[in-house]
């Protein structure tokens, strides 16, 4: 895990400056977010701070005001989702991860939707060697899939493209402790060690941190805080603060509060 | 009983006039997330188009043919140049049904203008009777069931076995989410105002054929069978309408066999009201769901 940001891999999206909300009204201002090859970069911070905006704004699905979002060097500022598939950005969705009314095979033809004709069925193979516990639910209606095997079906989806980024929005939200975790340790973190590079939004900061390499503290629609994922998981400011334990109080706390 | 079977017959061809437009009609529900009240009146001016082409010398399979590509395009028109427009705006689902019932009284309006308060009738020969047991059919009424039959399964094959049509439904379920996977949903939402505007084109002539006589409200007046139809069936799922059309067609028919053609809509609703009572998300529901869960 990188300690300074010279350690870090050569960033594959970097947001720079970044404005974005809904109707013309910013709820981020001005952030700067990046990650790289290999990395799991992750953005905490309290409810209304922004977080989800700003996955929006990267996927093309909220209003990017002012600054750039630039995936593998090349400026995808405002595309839309389809665009965004095809430059390489896999997307996985707090909720309506999945498409209800379609099967898990069908889940993940869709997700291979920009692959060769010829080239779907052996991809989907592949990607259910991942995903072992799927491979007896073929048929079955995404709709009928647990919490678990619902969020697995949604980063098998995006599995199918091979992207070079992938983003989770609140990939836990909603599982019970021991399938969170799994989800994380398991399938995030491992997709980062296979080479992708990873951006996590997540409620469970600490456990966030913990998978992740490099964090971001989002606060008020701002970064407040960035460095070193276990630097920001030792400082007792944001440990009192977001991740549930309780510390004196110190002066850095009043910088990082809205 | 061959009162009972003789009214079966014709419910059988009404059920595959409105199994062609109930798809038609749900499937724009369902891919674009607009009820299109206007859909009727689609169908009365492709009755129309039917009426010219026939008067002029075209076969009626030929009409036919001329109604399909004459739904699909102006049903593609009216999405394009005036509800997506709408959509952009951020007009939701109840602002753009109002936009279509004023869509629909446009064209009832303008058909009035045009044609007049008569009365028409598609110049064509229905061809010989044949008896299958008490149920009597004409030439043509084994035509329209054809074509439904045929609709039916292209709908199916459509939707079930191509990339095309899963695209469609996963656009139908989710459009952010769909785009995310890199489906260019605008395309597939074209082609889904073309194939459901196809089938708005061929129910519009189905129904001119079926009747003595039609004018610029016979295809509004069916609307409503069709909706219930689509309702019956899970609004947006294409298979839950057909067997809301064979269950509507059927019931109204034979009522109206049995008991009294005035009692023809009333024994259709009164199957609708109680079908909704015992499962209120319709026979086949999932898009209806899917829908509730993303809104």
């Amino acid at each position: 895990m990188p300690t300074s940001s010279a350690e870090r891999p050569p960033q594959v999206l970097e947001v720079e400056q970044l404005v974005a909300g809904y109707g013309g009204a910013p709820i981020v201002h001005g952030v700067d977010v990046s990650v790289g090859a290999g990395e799991v970069a992750t953005i905490i911070g309290p409810n209304g701070a922004g977080k989800s905006t700003l996955l929006k704004a990267i996927t093309g699905r909220a209003e990017v005001l002012e600054g750039s979002v630039r995936l593998d060097g090349k400026d995808v500022t405002g595309r839309r989702g389809d665009q965004l598939a095809r430059a390489g950005l896999g997307f996985v969705p707090q909720v309506n991860d999945v498409f209800g009314t379609l099967t898990v095979l069908e889940n993940l033809e869709m997700g291979g939707y920009l692959l060769a004709r010829k080239d779907v069925a052996p991809r989907v193979e592949e990607v259910l060697t991942a995903f072992p516990a799927l491979c007896d639910m073929r048929t079955r209606r995404a709709s009928k899939l647990s919490g678990g095997e619902r969020k697995m079906l949604a980063i098998a989806r995006v599995l199918m493209l091979r992207p070079n980024v992938i983003i989770f929005d609140e990939p836990t939200s909603n599982l019970a402790p021991v399938v969170a975790r799994s989800v994380l340790e398991d399938q995030v973190r491992v997709l980062a060690n296979s080479g992708s590079a990873v951006v996590l939004v997540e409620q469970r900061a600490s456990e966030a941190l913990t998978i992740g390499d490099w964090g971001y503290l989002l606060v008020a629609g701002r970064v407040s805080v960035s460095g070193p994922a276990a630097e920001l998981l030792g400082r007792d400011d944001i440990g009192e603060l977001f991740l549930g334990r309780e510390t004196k109080p110190s002066p850095a706390l009043n910088e990082i509060s809205p | 009983m061959s009162l009972f079977v003789a009214s079966l017959g014709f419910g059988l061809v009404t059920a595959s006039i409105l199994a062609i437009a109930a798809v038609g009609f749900t499937l724009q529900f369902g891919v674009t997330n607009i009820l299109n009240l206007a859909f009727g009146d689609v169908m009365t001016a492709s009755s129309f188009i039917g009426y010219i082409a026939t008067t002029n010398g075209v076969g009626i399979w030929g009409a036919v043919a001329l109604c399909a590509l004459f739904g699909a395009v102006f049903s593609t028109l009216l999405n394009r140049l005036l509800y997506t427009p709408f959509v952009r705006h951020g007009t939701k689902l109840f602002g753009m049904i109002v936009v279509t019932i004023a869509t629909s009284l446009i064209i009832q309006n303008t058909i009035q203008a045009i044609w007049g308060p008569s009365f028409f009738s598609l110049k064509f020969s229905p061809g010989g009777s044949y008896h299958i047991g008490s149920m009597v059919f004409t030439s043509s009424q084994f035509g329209i069931m054809a074509i439904a039959v045929a609709s039916m399964l292209g709908v199916y094959t459509l939707l079930r076995y191509t990339k095309l049509g899963k695209a469609m439904r996963a656009t139908a379920c989710d459009p952010a989410l769909a785009r995310s996977c890199g489906i260019a949903t605008d395309r597939v939402v074209d082609v889904g105002w073309l194939v459901s505007g196809a089938l708005c084109g061929i129910a519009g002539i189905a129904l001119a054929m079926n009747v003595t006589s039609f004018t610029s409200t016979t295809g509004g007046t069916f609307l409503i069978a069709i909706v219930a139809a689509a309702v019956l069936g899970g609004v947006g799922q294409a298979y839950g309408a057909m067997l809301g059309a064979l269950t509507i067609g059927l019931s109204s028919e034979v009522a109206a066999g049995v008991i009294a053609p005035s009692y023809k809509q009333v024994v259709a609703f009164v199957v609708l009201v109680v079908v909704l009572l015992i499962r209120p998300q319709g026979i086949l529901s999932e898009v209806a769901e899917a829908k509730e869960v993303a809104a």
